[in-house]
């Protein structure tokens, strides 16, 4: 007899999961947060079962957990923190629906992940707006979802970007399209008429995305979105500049970040730009020996108009600048190559994952402030890090510039070994004091994940309410993903 | 009139003169003639009208409203009837006094501002430190924070500054229920940096992609996304005159120029191509018809009755103005060369303003950047009203050009709308490389010789079914009126949404939501009834 | 009750698309948050209904019997100085309304009504009995010209008729003043005149609190003294006097003659003609204040059109204020070696009143010198160590700001650089 017959019903047994073994997958990621084991695992294939799915789990009062990407999953936003909950593993809806070349805007389901989608993309001459070097697995969507800062801030207009779109079956268990994909007409009725399911606002007087972003799979379940995509560069030449100070970088990073003139752009200490371009921890060891303390690194590209010119008023331009601020610019570095580094930031990051393989552990402390301010947190978690005294874990730190250089990603990369149970005692330890610290100075965790929620939403009362009142309406039962972020 | 124990207590919240009921003054507040979708130029009389200076005050004005079961509306610089009460029995809330820039952050990008301040002021103080804000089409006499928190929002430089709904950072808010609420990184104490988060952005209660139009609360203070304004040398310096006979000495590194394309779809091509190259910072559709109008307004229908000249209007309509702002003289160089690239592979052909008239050239480009060509479209008649205008991927909203002009075409003829043409079409790409815009068909009348509402409505509906039928996305003449009765069953149901969203943050219905939604409940016993009335042309005079 | 005269511009209320750029100077000229204001009404009373457009849409609701003329409808149309700055910003945009007319024919319902103001009626009352507004006696009205052996029209023809107007005549704190540029005119070698004790007030300040027939009487008076002078200029240092030469008298077909000219106007024909040279004086920097009824309201009457829908009223016809005095003062402080000026950002048509004007100045004192208080900080963010002006009442009203703010900025005419360019002579 069928141990989930109602769910079976609409996915068939096939596609309802109730193995030991995949369900304790599911009930922890490589974060500190000890999760519940779910008890089933459903897998969808499109939005009509992910409709039935969400209105039985109304009807029954079953808590879902939507989860787009393949493990190794981080930050235990898909880890369960109720019992019995049931996973909805969309990574298997995993279709690239369409590519629309002159729009420069890809629809595709939740689990496309970045190196699908970038060779599509490529194909058609185009290219994806990167985070820095994602995992493999990881969702296009599930990461544009949750504010994944990408590396190119001339792109990032607002927080939501590149993400447009999204077809979404609410926690209520009604389907919605946000933006200009509600309509009027179909889809393919918009795109007769020259539509590219591009404008994320609206549709009228509500932002339906802006609900649903940085939710972590609290108001409903996403079926497809569509996202922007930006030409590829035809002529490219990428920079590196490395200082001893962070505080050197500051002016020079401004400018070239104010001006718009380069794509990508990001600030990474010496660790983290090892642990991204060396594969081995001796040759990250060594890489990271011989690197100044901070490295920026940027590109500048030509595109269809021009290229070749583009690129040449660009350096020469940046040169200027460069020699204004005493800034040296080069293409290689230690024995680091900015051209290296460029390729790498096209693509998901190689196994094992940038962040795993010095030390097989990773976790990060990250938030939003502004490029002044990076050196005072730089400081502070230097000095919390000196007070747990020497160990065995290092931190990897990665400044990126969003908003088009309003603000910034902030983010500390807490590499450590898993297997040595004091280390990891103290790490997570350190982890909390570090977040606590940012947080009193004033660092905006605007994706607080796990332990953070109770630290961060007890300082926003205001937003909790208003925040609750939002969940009512689109999630009124708390069905989806029950016990994150701050919800009564 | 209000009860005399409220009145006092706005009297005591406020002080005595910065409340008052006085019939005259409170009409001062009812006529609305501007995008009046409603019946009458004179919409209804607030019960008081009151004008606090903080937000404290502010909250005390909406708590009271709570309590005494009175309705409240705010609005900044009050223009355009969706400002005003939409009901009787609302406490009309003037934001002017509350008018300080608060912070210019000039190292990221951000301004702090109150209702008060207009879009000239803020971007004359951030000229003065390379900088440049959004201003919308309606003018610089709007506020920044208004268009940002509640109204619509494309301005002349959206390719270069974004739209009015990706602008907001921090947004300090009274909700209608009086609470206070600290939107983004300023309720987590972390400054005005940022609106979005904790978890899920409340930008998204906030507004759409048009905004609550002062029916979900009031916003006190706002942080705004600036942008650079290349070169160093800030505003046009020395300047004199004041609209057409300005003399001034522009920045160097800036330049106006028109494009005219053979067809409307090169049109489309050319911004196509534009937004793929990653240049220039103002690009916007010109109407000649409009243009000939705004400039001979006496003369236009008798110019308009010459087949030639009408032939010639009609030949001129595909026309881009197109500004570049560069950094440097070889950004300068570059973009210059790209623009002429494309104006010819586009068939195109570029009117350089800065060689054929240098001072004309300065003068448009300055009134661009400053968004004040549309008030002159006051010379024409007076009034107008702006229809189509969806935001999505430009070549969809070229399609709504010609459209436009056939339906406007009859009313011209029949003397509801002023001679333009038929073509009275103005938008653009938003966004740099995003190739997204809109371009919407604006009407002008003259509310003293125009006495037919009806037949400016009959238009407005009509435009509204074109656009669904012809899938020309969402028009602006949708947002905030009662087309939620039609389009919100063909659209998901976002009007019952948004319904549930007005009903949860305001609970006692105290803020007049007449150019939002009502809350739930009464939305589903709107749509329960079989007649819906009217899209457009609505009487408002009843609570 | 009906409002025939309201009624007769309702097209200019109807108008009024409530866009508020009446509350903004031309949105081309703002460079400064500071600095963007036009109108004092608003500004410092903040209700809609104080500035222009509020005023219209008041208007309007009477005559649509919306809402009644009272005391307190009254006080708001009285709170404000007719300094124009509203027109010129609106008409800077469109065509079809002229706001001080409405202004106009709105304080003259008032009068007819009975909504008078008492400090108002003082004015009239020293007009009917002493011929000026000042409270003052007509047999002291040549006082200011003791000693200064000018020509008086009563007794021989002169080329040029030289009006001082009522505060020149009896403000003692502008003695000073007038006496220098009757003085320095006479030097340039102009046959001046003046009317001694016969020379009577304008009538405009009448015309402009309400007491529109008033006028008259001072308009045909004011002929008969020029026709009897046998002049065919007639002068005046008065702003407000001059606008109502220029503008008021025209508008209601009761032009003068003659030529008429701003001192400042006329002296700086002299100095272009080079029938006067100026020297350089001590180094001084100093800005100039335009006051309204010499620059945008001293625009003369543009006569000769007629109609009821003002759209189709041909650009030549509007008021624009750009035909007021404007580069005929600046041309003379910049003739004086050594001074420098310093523009404001509020200057020429889209000046900041100094709060005088439209009979506020005796109503609301408190509100003028509000109003005045924010020119002299105008002033002074310039730099300048001056604020020179070319009418008495900017002047008088400055000089009391400046009292009461405790800055040291120096309140001049033009004429006293003129005279310091002269060395003094």
């Amino acid at each position: 007899m069928a141990k989930y017959p109602e769910l079976e019903n609409i996915f068939g047994s096939e596609r309802v999961e109730t193995g030991k073994r995949a369900l304790s997958e599911f009930a922890h990621d490589q974060s500190f947060v000890a999760g519940k084991t779910p008890c089933c695992v459903v897998k969808p294939k499109d939005t009509e079962e992910i409709l039935a799915l969400v209105r039985l789990a109304n009807e029954q009062r079953l808590s879902l957990i939507p989860c787009s990407s393949k493990p190794p999953r981080f930050r235990a936003d898909t880890v369960p923190s109720v019992a019995n909950a049931v996973m909805v593993d969309l990574s298997g809806m995993d279709r690239i629906v369409r590519i629309d070349a002159r729009a420069k805007v890809a629809m595709i389901e939740p689990g496309v992940t970045f190196d699908q989608l970038q060779n599509a993309a490529h194909a058609q001459g185009l290219r994806v707006v990167m985070p820095l070097l994602p995992r493999k697995t990881k969702s296009v969507l599930g990461a544009y979802l949750e504010r994944e800062p990408n590396t190119i801030p001339k792109y990032h207009w607002d927080m939501s970007d590149p993400l447009c779109c999204i077809e979404i079956v609410f926690g209520a268990g009604e389907i919605f399209r946000t933006g200009s994909a509600a309509g009027p007409g179909t889809l393919e009725q918009q795109w007769a008429s020259k539509q590219a399911q591009k404008s994320p606002m609206g549709p009228n007087q509500t932002d339906f995305l802006k609900l649903v972003h940085g939710s972590q799979g609290t108001m409903g379940i996403v079926s497809w979105s569509t996202v922007k995509l930006e030409l590829n560069p035809t002529v490219q030449e990428s920079y590196l500049v490395g200082m001893a100070s962070l505080d050197e970088l500051l002016g020079f990073t401004y400018a070239i970040v104010k001006s718009r003139y380069t794509d990508e752009v990001l600030i990474l200490n010496k660790l983290d730009l090892a642990c991204l371009y060396a594969q081995s921890p001796s040759e990250i060891t060594k890489l990271a020996g011989k690197l100044p303390e901070w490295i920026l690194m940027y590109s500048i590209a030509g595109y269809r108009d021009l290229p070749e010119k583009r690129v040449q008023y660009l350096k020469l331009d940046i040169q200027d600048q460069a020699a204004k601020m005493g800034i040296v610019p080069v293409q290689n570095l230690a024995s680091v190559s900015a051209v290296r580094v460029a390729e790498l930031l096209t693509h998901a990051s190689q196994d094992p994952y940038w962040k795993l393989r010095l030390k097989g552990a990773c976790e990060d402390i990250f938030f939003i402030t502004t490029l002044d301010r990076s050196p005072e947190f730089v400081a502070a978690v230097n000095e919390e890090a000196r007070r747990a005294g020497p160990d065995a874990f290092q931190i990897g730190v990665y400044i990126q510039p969003i908003q088009q250089g309003r603000n910034v990603h902030m983010e500390f990369n807490l590499m450590y070994p898993s297997d040595d149970a004091a280390t990891v005692k103290k790490v997570k330890a350190l982890h909390k004091a570090l977040s606590k610290r940012c947080m009193d100075m004033g660092g905006f965790f605007n994706r607080p994940y796990g332990p953070w929620a109770d630290m961060v939403y007890k300082r926003c009362p205001d937003t909790v309410s208003a925040l609750n009142k939002v969940k009512s309406i689109f999630d009124p039962n708390r069905v989806m993903n029950p016990g994150k972020l701050c919800y009564e | 009139m209000l009860p005399e124990n409220v009145y006092k207590e706005l009297e005591d919240i406020l002080g005595a003169e910065n409340v008052t009921q006085e019939p005259a003054i409170l009409d001062s507040y009812a006529w609305q003639p501007a995008l009046n979708l409603l019946k009458d130029a004179w919409v209804p009389r607030p019960e008081a009208v009151v004008l606090p200076q903080t937000t404290a005050e502010v909250q005390a004005i909406v708590q009271l409203c709570n309590r005494a079961g009175i309705k409240c509306k705010a609005f900044s610089t009050g223009w355009a009837s969706y400002s005003a009460c939409g009901s009787e029995g609302v406490i009309q809330i003037d934001l002017r006094r509350m008018n300080r820039i608060i912070e210019i952050d000039e190292k990221n990008m951000i301004a702090v501002i109150e209702p008060y301040v207009c879009g000239s002021q803020l971007q004359a103080e951030c000229m003065k430190r390379g900088l440049n804000c959004h201003i919308i089409g309606a003018g610089p006499n709007c506020s920044p924070l208004a268009s940002l928190t509640s109204g619509w929002g494309y301005g002349w430089t959206g390719l270069y500054t974004s739209y009015s709904n990706r602008n907001p950072l921090a947004v300090e808010w009274v909700l209608p229920n009086g609470e206070l609420l600290q939107m983004g990184s300023l309720g987590s104490g972390c400054g005005w940096i940022n609106g979005d988060g904790p978890g899920p952005s409340l930008r998204g209660v906030m507004r759409g992609w048009g905004g609550a139009q002062g029916g979900l609360g009031v916003f006190t203070k706002c942080a705004v996304k600036l942008y650079p304004w290349p070169g160093e040398e800030g505003a046009p310096k020395g300047m004199r005159g004041m609209m057409l006979d300005l003399d001034m000495e522009t920045p160097k590194l800036h330049k106006l120029y028109y494009i005219y394309s053979p067809s409307y779809a090169m049109y489309a091509e050319f911004a196509h191509r534009i937004a793929n190259s990653e240049i220039g910072y103002i690009h916007c559709k010109l109407t000649t018809g409009g243009f000939m109008s705004v400039l001979m307004p006496r003369a236009i229908k008798k110019i308009m009755k010459s087949k030639a000249i009408r032939a010639a209007a009609k030949a001129l309509q595909h026309c881009t103005s197109i500004a570049l702002a560069c950094h440097s003289e070889r950004e300068f160089v570059y973009q210059e060369e790209v623009l002429r690239k494309i104006v010819e592979e586009t068939d195109s052909f570029i009117f350089d303003w800065s060689k054929l008239a240098p001072r004309l050239h300065d003068t448009l480009l300055w009134l661009f950047h400053r968004s004040i060509p549309p008030a002159m479209i006051f010379r024409v008649g007076g009034n107008f009203l702006t229809s189509f205008g969806a935001n999505e991927m430009y070549d969809m909203c070229v399609l709504g050009c010609e459209a436009g002009e056939q339906l406007k075409r009859p009313y011209i003829d029949k003397g509801i709308f002023i001679e333009d043409t038929g073509d009275n079409t103005w938008g653009g790409i938003y966004e740099g490389s995003s190739g997204w815009g809109h371009i919407e068909e604006c009407a002008m009348y003259d509310l003293r010789t125009s006495r037919n509402p009806e037949a400016r409505f009959d238009y407005l509906d009509e435009t509204v079914k074109v656009v669904q039928e012809k899938t020309l996305g969402f028009s602006l003449a949708s947002v905030g009126g009662d087309s939620y009765k039609y389009l919100g069953p063909l659209m998901y149901n976002y009007h019952l949404w948004q319904s549930k969203i007005k009903s949860a943050f305001d609970p006692n219905y105290a803020s007049d939501a007449s150019f939002y939604i009502p809350p739930y409940e009464e939305v589903v016993k709107i749509m329960e009834q079989e007649d819906k009335g009217r899209m457009f042309g609505a009487t408002r005079s009843e609570s | 009750m009906s409002h025939t005269q309201l009624e007769s511009m309702r097209s200019d209320y109807e108008g009024c698309s409530r866009c508020s750029c009446c509350k903004w100077i031309p949105h081309a000229q703002i460079m400064s948050w500071r600095y963007a204001k036009s109108c004092p009404s608003v500004d410092r009373y903040n209700f809609h209904a104080y500035s222009a457009s509020g005023k219209l849409n008041m208007a309007l609701s009477i005559i649509d019997k919306r809402s009644q003329l009272n005391d307190a409808v009254a006080s708001v149309i009285y709170r404000c100085q007719l300094c124009g700055a509203c027109q010129v910003s609106c008409q800077n945009y469109r065509d079809d309304i002229d706001h001080c007319d409405s202004f106009h024919v709105m304080r003259s319902t008032c009068v007819q009504e009975g909504f008078v103001l008492p400090e108002h009626l003082e004015i009239i009352e020293s007009m009917k009995r002493e011929d000026n507004t000042m409270g003052m006696p007509k047999a002291q009205r040549s006082d200011w010209a003791a000693g200064l052996d000018i020509p008086d029209i009563n007794t021989q023809k002169v080329d040029v008729l030289f009006h001082a107007g009522c505060r020149y005549s009896y403000d003692e704190g502008l003695l000073d003043t007038v006496r220098k540029w009757a003085t320095f005119l006479k030097k340039a070698g102009i046959n001046i005149g003046i009317a001694g004790r016969d020379e009577a007030c304008c009538g405009g300040r009448a015309y402009e609190i309400g007491y529109q027939g008033e006028m008259k009487k001072y308009a045909d008076d004011m002929a008969s003294r020029v026709k009897a002078s046998g002049a065919h200029t007639l002068v005046t240092p008065c702003s407000d006097c001059y606008y109502t030469f220029k503008y008021l008298y025209p508008k209601n077909s009761l032009g003068l003659t003659v030529k008429v000219l701003h001192t400042t106007e006329l002296t700086d024909g002299l100095l272009r003609q080079g029938i006067i040279r100026l020297k350089s004086s001590e180094p001084m920097t100093v800005t100039y204040h335009d006051p309204c009824h010499l620059g945008r309201r001293g625009e003369s009457y543009k006569s000769g059109w007629s109609g009821d829908v003002k759209l189709m009223r041909p650009v030549q016809f509007k008021q624009t204020g750009r035909e007021g005095i404007f580069d005929e003062p600046r041309n003379l402080i910049k003739a004086v070696g050594g001074v420098e000026l310093r523009e404001m950002e509020r200057i020429r048509e889209y000046s900041w009143c100094c709060g005088a004007g439209g009979g506020v100045l005796e109503a609301e004192p408190d509100f003028a010198v509000w109003t005045a208080r924010d020119r002299i900080d105008e002033a002074m963010a310039t730099g300048a160590e001056a604020i020179v002006t070319a009418c008495p009442w900017c002047e008088h009203l400055f000089a009391e700001a400046i009292k009461e703010m405790g800055v040291t900025m120096k309140v001049l005419d033009v004429v006293d650089l003129l005279d310091m360019g002269l060395g003094g002579e």
